[in-house]
């Protein structure tokens, strides 16, 4: 159902992180690893984000958008389907999905804008390209595209904690914003993965909400798991340099 | 869709030129057209569904070079999710990567409302039995009950949009079509107790994070951090780019605004589900009167919403608003603006019931007068329209609604036009096509479908029942895995339906996709203003 989650085509495809740590036969024969994926896939998400920032729309269309490009991974090799071109595909179609078209013909002209970014000298794709991703993309999501996202179970959920101040909302935000860095978005009910913003960020501001986790019957022991792995994130990312990513990218052996 | 199939581009079958996709399907003729495309008859070929009657609709590329059109994402989009016996049913979605066109495949419904209503205004010069209209009203609301308690709007709801299903399983039964501008109007949070789990609770205390990693994660949550701000000025940008484009629409389309609410008349930014109520109730009365209620005549080349016509002819009928029946009347932009025209008129008399000629005690019009209530929060919904005394009292509705269990005259409703001239790639070809009939390609030959335009096209088609042409889409179709009995389907989700919580602000103006153009000139006038 389109808007209720639970009987919706994003519930149903819900996997589980073993499903989605599978580097695809083509990529691994490349010498691909699965960290070496989930770094071109953090990539990707941050080159979606800097494209967004620039054709300016909204946060839920970058969302949207990098949860295709996921989604489109879990499926398909990046071999054939060029990171470079998948990701300005995906928030081409997301924008289009969340009803704030961009324009191709725009989106082409920051893709080359970002060319001066070195992390993001990736040109070589024109509106053509595009437009025939688009289609690829479609097929690949299997056209399923309403997605859920955390976004407004969070602001419901801290108002009903009573923890809706700016300082909470900015963190907890912020904190949601950066799970489309990984791939909770692929595993997880959207409440969870925001449940589990608020909980990490309510131990950072000292909030008490014990009691309130109490009344919600959910289960713990999933919000916790999730706050563990966005704490790892966290952890790891101080780790991730730029030369990690061009060698990550170099095996992929991409056609310049 | 598992079966989706598609063209690589490599398929050079010289013998056929057909996409490989296209081979499960026999192309029987174009239906219709608007303009996103066209609408085409097929019949599958294979043998779980010989014979199975397909419409599909073809978007055309846009012009302007942007891909995939986003009325025809949108449709896809909500039709992946929504699945009722009162919705049409989208079965299968093709795409040509050669021409970068995409089909979407649904099940064929050989009837709609407008033609029915036609056909009784024009041919059989009767109104449509009691049964009849009470059965597709039910199924209407039961259809748009279970869309509003998906947080859907329809946003479009018209007699030529809501389909009947011609010979078969599903004789009779209603299906909503036409999602293009449907939209999702609210994702709402499930309660979290729904999550199935519950019972397991772990209490973890503030210990879970050691005071070492605080400070690290505060400096990357903010270098890391998308798009927090700037929210409302991008809406905005994004719902006047929209509007532009709407407004590029409308010069060649022609917009329906018979159906349309008076708070959309007045300039409400936001849409909510009585806006579908309201465009019911108008389906109400032109069933019984076999005329549309409020057959305004519209303002065209205006940015804004505002219809003075429409709305007099409204009030014409229903009397004028007033703030005491309607308090946030007084909020809408066109109601304060337009002071002289508006509220200058004064029609205090309430004449519906001499215009549907009802009884002014008996239900069927207190449930038409409860659909056309001004103040949308007042206005009956869905849910409660399908609860009202009129479906509880003879004739009882029923799921075959042309054919009635009391053994009343069937109506035999002509089928639809085919026009066998035009192929998949929408080009109407110089030789003659051999016309199909119940099944399978017969003899008969097309008199001279040459020209290769399609002006000449429809008078010379040569299936009989040819007297009307649909120049503009012909939808949308059912459910053929149909659920047995009326009742089944309904909310799912078991979320009340509510009102009154709109999405944030995207308004966009009701648009009738009609594609005047594409050399449609030699129809007769009154397939030219169908609505």
């Amino acid at each position: 159902m389109a808007a209720n989650f639970w009987t919706s085509s994003h519930y149903k495809q819900l996997l589980d992180q073993e499903d989605v740590d599978v580097v695809h036969p083509l990529d691994k024969e490349k010498g691909i690893t699965l960290e070496d994926f989930k770094l071109i896939k953090l990539h990707m998400a941050n080159y979606i984000w800097k494209l967004a920032q620039n054709v300016k729309v909204r946060q839920r269309v970058v969302a949207t958008a990098v949860t295709y490009m996921r989604r489109v991974y879990t499926r398909k090799s990046m071999t054939e389907y060029d990171p470079r071109l998948v990701a300005p595909t995906c928030l081409y179609l997301a924008s289009k999905a969340e009803e704030s078209t961009v324009q191709a013909r725009l989106l082409v002209f920051y893709l080359k804008k970002l060319y001066a970014d070195e992390k993001y000298r990736y040109d070589r794709y024109e509106i053509k390209d595009i437009l025939e991703m688009e289609m690829k993309i479609l097929e690949a999501l299997n056209y399923y595209l309403v997605v859920f996202h955390p976004y407004r179970a969070l602001s419901q959920l801290l108002q009903d904690a009573n923890l809706n101040d700016i300082s909470m909302t900015q963190l907890t935000w912020g904190l949601l914003n950066d799970t489309y860095k990984m791939d909770l978005i692929l595993v997880h009910a959207p409440h969870l993965i925001a449940l589990a913003c608020i909980y990490i960020a309510s131990v950072l501001r000292e909030k008490d909400t014990t009691a309130w986790f109490e009344e919600l019957r959910v289960d713990m022991n999933v919000v916790k798991n999730i706050s563990m792995e966005i704490l790892d994130f966290y952890e790891n990312h101080r780790m991730i340099t730029d030369d990690r990513i061009i060698a990550a990218f170099s095996k992929l052996n991409l056609k310049q | 869709m598992g079966d989706t199939n598609s063209n690589n581009g490599n398929n050079t079958n010289t013998n056929n030129k057909k996409p490989e996709w296209l081979q499960q399907y026999d192309l029987l003729g174009k239906i219709g057209e608007g303009t996103y495309g066209l609408v085409f008859l097929a019949r599958i070929k294979s043998s779980t569904n010989r014979g199975k009657s397909i419409a599909i609709k073809k978007f055309k590329q846009s012009k302007d070079g942007d891909g995939v059109s986003p009325t025809a994402i949108r449709e896809i989009m909500l039709l992946r999710e929504i699945s009722h016996e009162n919705v049409v049913k989208l079965v299968n979605v093709h795409i040509n990567h050669v021409d970068m066109s995409l089909y979407l495949a649904f099940d064929y419904a050989e009837h709609d409302l407008y033609e029915i209503i036609r056909h009784h205004r024009d041919k059989v010069n009767q109104s449509i039995g009691q049964y009849t209209v009470k059965s597709f009203l039910w199924q209407l609301l039961n259809g748009l009950n279970y869309l509003h308690s998906n947080w859907i709007i329809h946003r479009d709801l018209k007699p030529s949009n809501i389909l009947v299903m011609g010979e078969g399983d599903e004789q009779g039964v209603v299906k909503i079509a036409d999602f293009g501008l449907a939209r999702i109007y609210q994702a709402p949070l499930k309660s979290l107790s729904d999550n199935g789990v519950g019972g397991i609770f772990c209490v973890i205390g503030r210990y879970l994070v050691c005071s070492f990693m605080k400070r690290e994660i505060v400096s990357l949550v903010f270098g890391l951090t998308f798009i927090v701000k700037g929210e409302p000025g991008n809406c905005l940008r994004a719902r006047v780019r929209r509007g532009k484009a709407l407004l590029r629409l409308q010069g060649n389309v022609v917009v329906t605004i018979w159906y349309r609410a008076p708070e959309l008349l007045l300039g409400a930014k936001h849409y909510t589900s009585a806006v579908d109520m309201w465009a019911v109730g108008c389906i109400f009365a032109e069933l019984l009167t076999l005329k549309p209620l409020f057959q305004g005549a519209e303002v065209k080349a205006t940015p804004n919403p505002f219809q003075l016509d429409q709305l007099d002819k409204i009030f014409k009928v229903l009397g004028h608003p007033t703030l005491e029946k309607w308090p946030t009347l007084a909020n809408l932009p066109h109601w304060q603006q337009d002071v002289q025209h508006i509220q200058g008129h004064k029609y205090d008399n309430t004449g519906l019931n001499t215009v549907v000629h009802l009884p002014i005690k008996g239900p069927a019009y207190d449930l038409l007068s409860k659909m056309l209530e001004y103040d949308p929060r007042k206005r009956i919904t869905a849910a409660q329209a399908l609860e009202h005394e009129y479906f509880r009292i003879e004739p009882l509705p029923g799921r075959n609604a042309l054919v009635s269990p009391n053994g009343d005259k069937v109506v035999n409703y002509p089928t639809r036009p085919v026009d066998r001239t035009t192929d998949f790639e929408g080009t109407t070809s110089l030789q003659p096509s051999q016309p199909v009939s119940s099944g399978n390609a017969v003899s008969g030959s097309i008199p001279g479908a040459h020209g290769g335009t399609l002006r000449s096209g429809p008078r010379q088609m040569p299936v009989g029942g040819m007297q009307r042409m649909q120049p503009q889409a012909m939808q949308a179709y059912n459910n053929l895995a149909s659920q047995p009995g009326m009742g089944s389907g309904m909310n799912p989700g078991g979320i009340p339906m509510q009102r009154g919580l709109p999405n944030q602000g995207h308004q966009q103006q009701q648009v009738r996709r009609k594609d005047t153009g594409m050399g449609m000139t030699g129809y007769p006038p009154q397939q030219k203003s169908r609505r």
